[in-house]
């Protein structure tokens, strides 16, 4: 660890958590550094968060260590229209199918990954769902029926206003009897 | 007049006998051997499925009542959609649901087959089984205790033996083009081949 | 003679699959060519509903993502939130997380031994299996008031107090499973007909298991002691007395093993948990009030060991009180496509729920 501080700037988030921001064009070369040269050679998760005030996605790779105690997450800003990170199948064969998920919920392309065909969804025509953009509410509403009487989701705000009101005057009317 | 137990018991009865009046002896003892020997299809559709192996082992031993599991579709009477279904598992419920032989009803497990339950802002669960498949009882709760269960498959073995011309498979049958409709309207190109020339030859 | 190559589905209405999910599977004759694992029957949305809620409302579905197991997802989110908004846990309340937690796997692998032993035909164990398993969640429902998904492990601490007499009751349980499970070696466990099927079958190779990220008993199936209860101990492992159990074979009958010992090893902290539980002291902390209950813009990865291996919550706050993002990593998603698909090939038709409930695949994990 001491070693890979010296050549990346690598952040302590908790005693086990290690953060490491890279740019888009270093993403393959640090990865394949981390993977070869170091002990962190296990991808146990690859997230995706999208800060759409920021107008970019951010990916992360969480690389565990071969003693399974410390994670390095490598981060990574990129776009979030038309954008094709190079995959990391080749060095981690189990990002085969963790790209395919973040294919499809955010539309991020992997270039070499040839697998990127349905995962979850099946003939799925609208944004890919889990894009802030996405509104899922708007879409229960325009595809499913609710049985009538269901009532979710109302503003209750005007209710407890109400009932607050009422609370009051009641008290006022014990208060001056 | 008596109270508790025995009053929905004589109630019971005295509804029984008004029904059994219109039945012969024969309907009667075909609805009550098909009350009392219920295979259930082993799908798990859902999170359902995981209060099924209580009912079904020897702690609540749903066996006493004659139901059974059953691995294939075609021995199958009753199918349990145990929970909420995407458009994905849908589809294959229906299929399953079809290519089980008459007479056959459905339980819907859980509050998410009613109203979409849990899962009402989901973009991917369907929120009203009874749009696409005709649902014979419901039984609510997340999840449903073993005891609901069999609750449920009590009522429809009364449901059974009593009103027997009000079964889901009769229903599908005749109204088929609205169940169909359904479908076609969540499933879009992708809806299963229609079912309805299978109708033919059928009283 | 030019052999057929067949197609066919195992799943998702299939008696020997773990959940509702499918394997597609190329046969020739009896032997398996290549495997192809389709999820999806199951997906909810979960990310994305939590997206829309409060951390309050999220906590109420959080339990759901993981049907056999709901436990981890709750100590998950808890230990998540709480890092993001820096709440610290009693003493009480962290005893009587890992009590939870640890009766959580010894229901799980009750279940699992049902599963298990159904694929290879041997019914009793199941009926014996589940009854126990329910015996557990009678406690359950004691202490939370659901058999299944608890809501319990809540940020900040547990949501109810210990009932009166549920120690003792603990410890009865205990005692009583502790005899059966001396049954269930000799009703499953050393069965020649579990045996015959298991052995050999399903053999994971130990070399690549670390880099491929196997977590859990197929790790510990072919002799690699590793568990994040003690290599990253959260809540208060670290001051518990227990054995990681290991195994060399690697296959089926190896990861049976290790579960066989695992539940021995529950019991033994379950007792210690009973010694040393705390009698006084607060079970929840004070938490902000619903709407300003906000986590800061940090993000944060949080594991615990759950009856089939390391299940893991990415969590990214924004400074709103809606959780900007959370990732499951459950255990399944890559001993269901990686690992499944590789070691299918080359097995026999009949092996294959042998092999997946060996390998513990719940498809609601894969894809939330």
């Amino acid at each position: 660890m001491q070693n890979l501080m010296q050549h990346f700037e690598i952040i302590q988030k908790t005693p086990t958590l290690y953060a490491l921001h890279v740019s888009i064009e270093t993403l393959f070369n640090t990865l394949h550094h981390l993977r070869y040269q170091s002990d962190f050679i296990t991808l146990s998760q690859l997230t995706c968060t999208d800060w759409i005030e920021e107008e970019r996605f951010e990916l992360g790779y969480m690389l565990t260590n071969l003693e399974r105690n410390c994670n390095l997450m490598v981060k990574c800003f990129i776009g979030r229209d038309d954008v094709t990170v190079a995959s990391v199948v080749t060095l981690f064969p189990q990002a085969e199918v963790m790209e395919r998920e973040l294919h499809e919920m955010f539309g991020v392309g992997f270039e070499g990954n040839d697998t990127l065909y349905d995962f979850a969804l099946e003939d799925w025509q609208d944004l890919p769902p889990m894009r802030r953009e996405f509104d899922t509410l708007a879409y229960v509403q325009s595809h499913y029926d609710f049985r009538d009487g269901r009532d979710d989701n109302l503003d209750v705000k005007e209710q407890i206003k109400i009932r607050k009101a009422a609370a009051k005057s009641a008290k006022e009317a014990q208060g001056g009897a | 007049m008596e109270e508790g137990f025995n009053a929905y018991r004589q109630s019971l009865e005295s509804e029984e006998q008004s029904i059994k009046s219109t039945q012969s002896v024969v309907e009667q003892a075909i609805a009550w051997f098909r009350a009392h020997s219920m295979f259930v299809l082993a799908y798990g559709t859902g999170c359902g499925a995981i209060e099924m192996p209580p009912t079904f082992t020897s702690r609540y031993d749903i066996e006493r009542l004659g139901v059974v599991g059953v691995a294939t579709p075609r021995q199958a009477d009753i199918l349990i959609v145990s929970g909420y279904c995407s458009p994905k598992t849908l589809k294959r419920v229906i299929r399953s649901y079809e290519q089980m032989s008459d007479p056959k009803y459905i339980i819907g497990l859980g509050s998410c087959t009613i109203n979409g339950g849990m899962y009402w802002d989901s973009y991917n669960t369907i929120k009203k089984l009874d749009d696409f498949l005709p649902v014979d009882m419901y039984v609510n709760g997340c999840m449903p205790r073993p005891e609901a269960l069999i609750e449920g498959f009590v009522k429809l073995q009364e449901k059974i033996r009593l009103n027997s011309s009000e079964a889901g498979y009769i229903k599908y049958r005749d109204n088929y083009a609205h169940y169909r409709a359904n479908q076609e309207r969540l499933f879009g190109a992708q809806v299963a081949p229609s079912y309805e020339e299978n109708f033919a030859g059928m009283n | 003679m030019e052999r057929k190559t067949i197609t066919i589905f195992h799943g998702p209405q299939h008696p020997g699959i773990t959940g509702n999910m499918s394997v597609e599977l190329e046969l020739t004759g009896e032997t398996i060519t290549k495997a192809r694992t389709h999820v999806g029957y199951l997906h909810r949305g979960f990310e994305k509903l939590i997206e829309r809620r409060t951390v309050i409302q999220a906590f109420t579905i959080v339990c759901r993502i993981c049907v056999p197991e709901p436990d981890p997802n709750e100590a998950n989110f808890a230990l998540a939130v709480e890092q993001l908004a820096g709440i610290e846990v009693s003493e009480k309340a962290t005893y009587i997380r890992v009590m939870v937690l640890e009766m959580a796997r010894l229901a799980a692998q009750l279940l699992w031994m049902a599963g298990q032993s159904g694929s290879v035909g041997l019914g009793t164990v199941g009926q014996w299996s589940i009854y126990d398993r329910d015996l557990i969640l009678d406690l359950f429902e004691a202490l939370t008031g659901g058999r299944v998904y608890h809501m319990y492990i809540y940020p900040g601490g547990v949501r109810r107090e210990l009932p009166e007499g549920f120690l003792e009751r603990l410890g009865a349980l205990l005692d009583y499973l502790q005899k059966r499970l001396v049954e269930y070696d000799r009703l499953f466990f050393d069965n020649a007909s579990f045996q015959k099927r298991a052995i050999g079958v399903g053999v994971v190779k130990s070399e690549e298991a670390l880099h491929l990220g196997y977590v859990g008993q197929v790790l510990r199936g072919c002799g690699l002691k590793r568990d994040v209860r003690r290599d990253n101990p959260y809540f208060n492992y670290a001051a518990l007395e227990f054995d990681i159990p290991t195994q060399s074979g690697g296959d089926v009958f190896a990861r049976a093993l290790v579960r066989r010992a695992e539940m021995r090893e529950s019991i033994k902290i379950l007792r210690q948990v009973i010694a040393q539980m705390p009698t006084e002291g607060a079970i929840m902390q004070k938490l902000p009030k619903h709407r300003k209950f906000t986590l800061p813009k940090e993000d944060t990865y949080v594991a615990v060991e759950s009856a089939r291996g390391e299940f893991g919550y990415y969590m990214a706050g924004d400074g709103s009180e809606m959780i900007r993002r959370m990732q499951v990593k459950g255990p399944s998603l890559i001993h269901g496509f990686t690992l499944l698909e590789s070691l299918l090939v080359g097995e026999e038709l009949s092996n294959v729920a042998l092999i997946m409930n060996s390998l513990g695949i719940c498809p609601p994990e894969i894809e939330r």
